[in-house]
């Protein structure tokens, strides 16, 4: 258990006619069929409100679906609690919008909290990590490239890096599943390319499935060879994102595209 | 400045309500003096006998600098009883905080239960902890330290459950999506975000039982308190006012130092 080489296997993710339905009435997700192999690395796009994030977050059951059904893997996730929901998402990373990062404290600290799911409760209340574990921590830094700063606060870091280490903290777990929920949105376009560039290695090199929400098509064409479109809770579009061309894009988000739509200099007048 | 083209609405007419201002004067000002009557408030009286407590007032603006031999050991004992109050009370209130707050307690009736209890501690005023320990336990610095670290609890509980509120939870989200359990979330995402206002708590905890302390002597709890009654006993106030004078400097040299160091926590 010591190298953070590879996870064991990739995993796939499966969505059969899944439902979500807020508390206060709001459609999150409407017959969303989706399934989306093992190593792949998927891109959701979609106007804010369309169901992206709730797509993403269901797959690790951080909100919960109120009909049909989500495999990851072949494990079902609706209805599942205590051990086996954490079982579960210690197989699937998460990397979010606004990093979160416990601020005060160290970037190791922060890395390590990706191995708690292996880690004893008495052992994590006193903080004394397993020296296995520690490496893990130290490797998966290397591999964003950031380990220079592994006693550095995490609040002092920059936008970029601090996503950067939480995007460490994810493989800290030997997942078989990255999740990205708008991991670039808080992020200025050059730092945005060396994110995505950082998820597209994980997928390639260790075989991870990827799926990760984006707001800016550029960058979803970019690196997405499947490209899922959301509107309105529902899966509009499905394919290469080399196919998708203007007409795609009008559908999802039900407009031309402008400026806004993209993150670099805009592709077309 | 000619971009803004504000749309054609008519000016509102300024609201007269300052004869809720009057109305609330009035009733607070009614409340004030039925109260005084209520309880007797008689001022020509406290007139016709100030000669009496004047005396007393002079006396205790001549300290007996003499006395301060003897003062020392209780004022040891007050700080003494202070301290070993405030850790006792940080140790035990940090982890019932943790469940004292929506933030880090996913059980809305266990975290309601430990609230509700707290409240009751926290109702029951210190000098009446004092009292009734003084009477269980014997007179003595005991029963002091026993009373004042019940008092902190409450105090502790509820300060920093009230920061664990206002925490950012987004690295404790991040846990919890990564397979921890909420204690092990809890602990390595959010206590390293709370820490430096749990030590801006305790430190204001330690100096409100300075304070604390020397009160609860005067039903027996031990400290500067016990002295305190016992020359008021015998009005020596020359005596008293030398105490005081201690309790002033004491309480204002914890209190720079202290809020020096929560400003450098919090800062």
């Amino acid at each position: 258990m010591t190298q953070a080489g590879p996870a064991a296997t990739a995993t796939d993710i499966r969505f059969d006619r899944v439902g979500v339905r807020y508390p206060n009435g709001a459609v999150g997700l409407e017959e969303v069929t989706l399934d989306i192999p093992a190593g792949e690395m998927a891109i959701v796009v979609g106007l804010s409100g369309a169901g992206k994030s709730t797509l993403i977050r269901s797959i690790n059951g951080l909100v919960p679906i109120s009909s049909g059904q989500i495999t990851v893997g072949g494990r079902p996730v609706a209805g599942q609690s205590g051990r086996r929901l954490r079982d579960l998402r210690s197989d699937v990373g998460m990397v979010f919008q606004s990093f979160n990062l416990a601020r005060r404290t160290t970037v190791l600290n922060n890395v390590l909290m990706g191995r708690l799911h292996a880690t004893a409760t008495w052992r994590s209340l006193i903080g004394a990590w397993k020296a296995d574990d520690v490496e893990l921590a130290m490797q998966a830094l290397e591999r964003v490239e950031i380990v220079g700063k592994a006693y550095a606060k995490a609040g002092e870091l920059s936008g970029g890096q601090q996503q950067r280490v939480a995007i460490a903290r994810a493989l800290a777990q030997r997942p078989k599943v990255i999740l990205a929920d708008e991991p670039v949105a808080s992020l200025d376009p050059p730092t945005s390319h060396v994110v995505m560039r950082d998820l597209r290695r994980i997928n390639e090199e260790l075989g991870i499935t990827v799926v990760v929400n984006l707001h800016f098509l550029d960058l979803a064409r970019e690196y997405g060879r499947r490209l899922v479109g959301m509107r309105a809770g529902r899966v509009v579009f499905d394919g290469d994102g080399a196919h998708a061309d203007e007409s795609v894009f009008r559908d999802i988000y039900g407009r031309s595209l402008t400026a806004e739509d993209v993150l670099d200099a805009p592709v077309r007048p | 400045m000619t971009t803004v083209a504000p749309a054609p609405t008519t000016r509102p007419v300024r609201p007269r309500n300052a004869w809720k201002a009057w109305l609330t004067l009035a009733i607070v000002a009614g409340i004030t003096v039925w109260t005084g009557f209520a309880i007797g408030v008689d001022i020509p009286g406290l007139i016709r006998n100030a000669g009496n407590g004047l005396a007393n007032l002079i006396a205790l603006t001549q300290p007996e600098y003499g006395f301060v031999g003897e003062t020392l050991s209780w004022l040891a004992e007050t700080v003494q009883m202070a301290v070993i109050a405030t850790a006792i009370a940080s140790v035990l209130g940090l982890p019932i905080s943790f469940l004292a707050s929506r933030a880090t307690n996913p059980s809305r009736p266990f975290m309601l239960a430990v609230r509700a209890v707290m409240n009751v501690v926290r109702a029951i005023p210190d000098l009446l902890y004092a009292a009734v320990l003084v009477s269980v336990v014997g007179v003595g610095a005991l029963s002091g330290t026993m009373a004042l670290t019940l008092f902190n609890l409450a105090i502790v509980v509820k300060l920093v459950s009230e920061a664990l509120d206002a925490v950012d939870v987004g690295g404790q989200e991040a846990a919890l999506a990564g397979g921890a359990t909420w204690p092990q979330a809890d602990r390595a995402a959010v206590l390293p975000e709370i820490l430096p206002a749990f030590a801006s708590q305790v430190l204001y905890t330690f100096e409100l039982n300075i304070r604390a302390s020397t009160v609860i002597g005067l039903v027996g709890a031990g400290g500067l308190g016990l002295l305190i009654d016992r020359v008021r006993t015998f009005y020596h106030y020359h005596e008293l006012s030398l105490i005081i004078l201690e309790i002033l400097v004491l309480v204002l040299v914890l209190e720079t130092v202290s809020s020096w160091l929560r400003r450098r926590l919090t800062g």
